[in-house]
């Protein structure tokens, strides 16, 4: 059943031709023609869109779970974050396009979205795992008015916590490994990466990098990466609509944005530290040698506070924690 | 025993008032804390059943937790000395916007943005500081010519620490 089903959403999306008949499809499957009526049915109302066009055939029109751009601009409830869409099928990475854009002036809120990014950066350009479809990689370019170049590295926590607050209102527990990557289950679900053009004042642009993984399944992810990254449906079983999940998690980012400039950083700390990976356990910190600590918490900068082995209190603003 | 954000609690608001010295016993452990020149200094030690003495703060022993005004000390790494006989001309320093790790190329495997003897445009990137994985990166903001760079990749550095010394044109 679960199979047929499959194969008939990969015939009618994947076939060489832009429709196919009910015959070509009952024959396909080796099943009757109102069986395969019966299986659209199912399909449609699971959000396919199918079109049937007469001597001619079917087609998916859309899936639910893919992003489309008609579907992002559908009903998004933000007052600036994402008003400026941009979509794009594939794309090399997004921060890559909204560098470009930022350069060229676009404005404040701008978001940057696409399918499909064939050289996802990470931090350091690390490879991030993006494939059509499967989980969401969006950029937005802020440009936030009286905040400093120094101060502008919260913005990774805030938008972390705008992400675990999100999903904790559809409870998923999610934990931030500071400063700025997501997890579940003891796994990698998403990261932020963070970029800005500053003068010594002066912030330019900040470019702000969020991946997710979405839908993956086992086989979408590499090998090596399955014992330390995982997907949401992997952890949840549920297929999630990419699109309705980015327009809501720009309405918690916003809102976070909002809470952080009116009010500054005191209130994400708090929410921050409840959502804190390995509180109170021992990582080892790496920086010119490396030293056991214990998770403290973060300062109002949003270091990190690690206490040693002598009960010291360390600030790290730039260290490899091995966790 | 007083928990590590009680005590956490405890400096900060000692530290927002006009006490200068506070002392906490409970259970057999004393937490003295004691403002000095404006610092907050907490000593906290484990106190014998005999009768509780006073410890100088300096030769307290164990379970000292010391919260320091300044915030970065043990990961910061001091600015590099000026070598003496190094005479470069110069008239602009590129200075650190903020705490972090400087990076000299986009990536490891990247060459430098710039080197010695590079012409730079003020739109020209010359590196990246990063901190809470916030890459930052810097241009040079004047037209010249890059005489030195005074750090070194992965070198954690300080806000305002000069980074580059450029002749300008």
């Amino acid at each position: 059943m679960e199979e047929t089903r499959k194969r008939l959403i990969d015939l009618l999306s994947n076939h060489h031709q832009p429709y196919i008949s009910g015959q070509e499809l009952s024959d396909k499957l080796q099943i009757s023609r109102s069986a395969v009526w019966k299986h659209m049915n199912a399909l449609k109302k699971e959000g396919y869109q199918i079109e049937g066009v007469t001597n001619k055939g079917y087609r998916i029109v859309t899936t639910p779970h893919e992003l489309s751009e008609t579907a992002l601009r559908w009903d998004l409830k933000t007052d600036w974050l994402g008003q400026q869409l941009i979509y794009q099928e594939q794309v090399a990475s997004t921060q890559i396009v909204a560098h470009d854009l930022a350069r060229e002036g676009a404005s404040h809120g701008t978001v940057v979205v696409a399918r499909e990014q064939t050289k996802g950066r990470g931090r350091m350009r690390r490879y991030w795992e993006s494939k059509d479809g499967l989980g969401l990689w969006f950029s937005s370019i802020l440009r936030p008015s009286g905040v400093e170049p120094k101060r502008a590295s919260q913005l990774t926590l805030v938008a972390a916590v705008a992400i675990a607050d999100y999903f904790a209102k559809n409870n998923i527990d999610i934990k931030i490994k500071w400063p700025n990557d997501l997890f579940i289950n003891g796994k990698k679900l998403a990261g932020i990466l963070t970029e800005m053009q500053a003068e010594q004042d002066a912030v330019q642009y900040i470019i702000l990098g969020i991946g997710i993984n979405m839908n993956h399944q086992n086989q979408d992810l590499f090998e090596s990466d399955r014992n330390k990254s995982t997907s949401l449906h992997l952890e949840s079983g549920q297929m999630f609509n990419l699109n309705q999940v980015l327009k809501d998690l720009l309405v918690e980012l916003e809102a976070k944005f909002d809470l952080f400039i009116d009010e500054g950083f005191s209130k994400i700390k708090q929410q921050w530290e409840s959502y804190a990976y390995k509180l109170g356990e021992w990582v080892t910190v790496r920086t010119q040698e490396e030293w056991d600590a214990k998770v403290f918490g973060i300062d109002e900068d949003g270091a990190l506070m690690v206490m040693d082995e002598n009960d010291k209190i360390h600030h790290l603003y730039s260290a490899e924690i091995l966790w | 025993m007083l928990k590590v954000q009680e005590v956490r609690e405890l400096i900060k608001l000692i530290d927002e008032s006009s006490i200068s010295d506070f002392t906490y016993e409970s259970n057999g452990t004393k937490i003295t804390l004691k403002k000095e020149n404006g610092e907050v200094v907490t000593v906290s030690k484990p106190v014998n059943t005999q009768p509780v003495q006073e410890a100088p703060q300096q030769t307290a022993p164990v379970n000292t937790v010391e919260e320091k005004a300044e915030p970065k000390e043990e990961v910061k790494t001091e600015p590099k000395e000026e070598q003496p006989t190094s005479k470069v001309d110069y008239d602009h320093e590129i200075v650190s916007p903020m705490v972090g790790t400087f990076y000299a190329s986009p990536s490891p495997d990247d060459d430098p943005y710039v080197q010695v003897g590079a012409s730079v445009e003020s739109n020209t990137v010359v590196c990246i500081v990063e901190a809470m994985k916030l890459f930052n990166e810097i241009e040079a903001e004047v037209k010249g010519e890059i005489v030195e760079v005074l750090v070194d990749n992965g070198e954690l550095v300080e806000y305002g620490q000069p980074l580059f010394r450029v002749k300008k044109k």
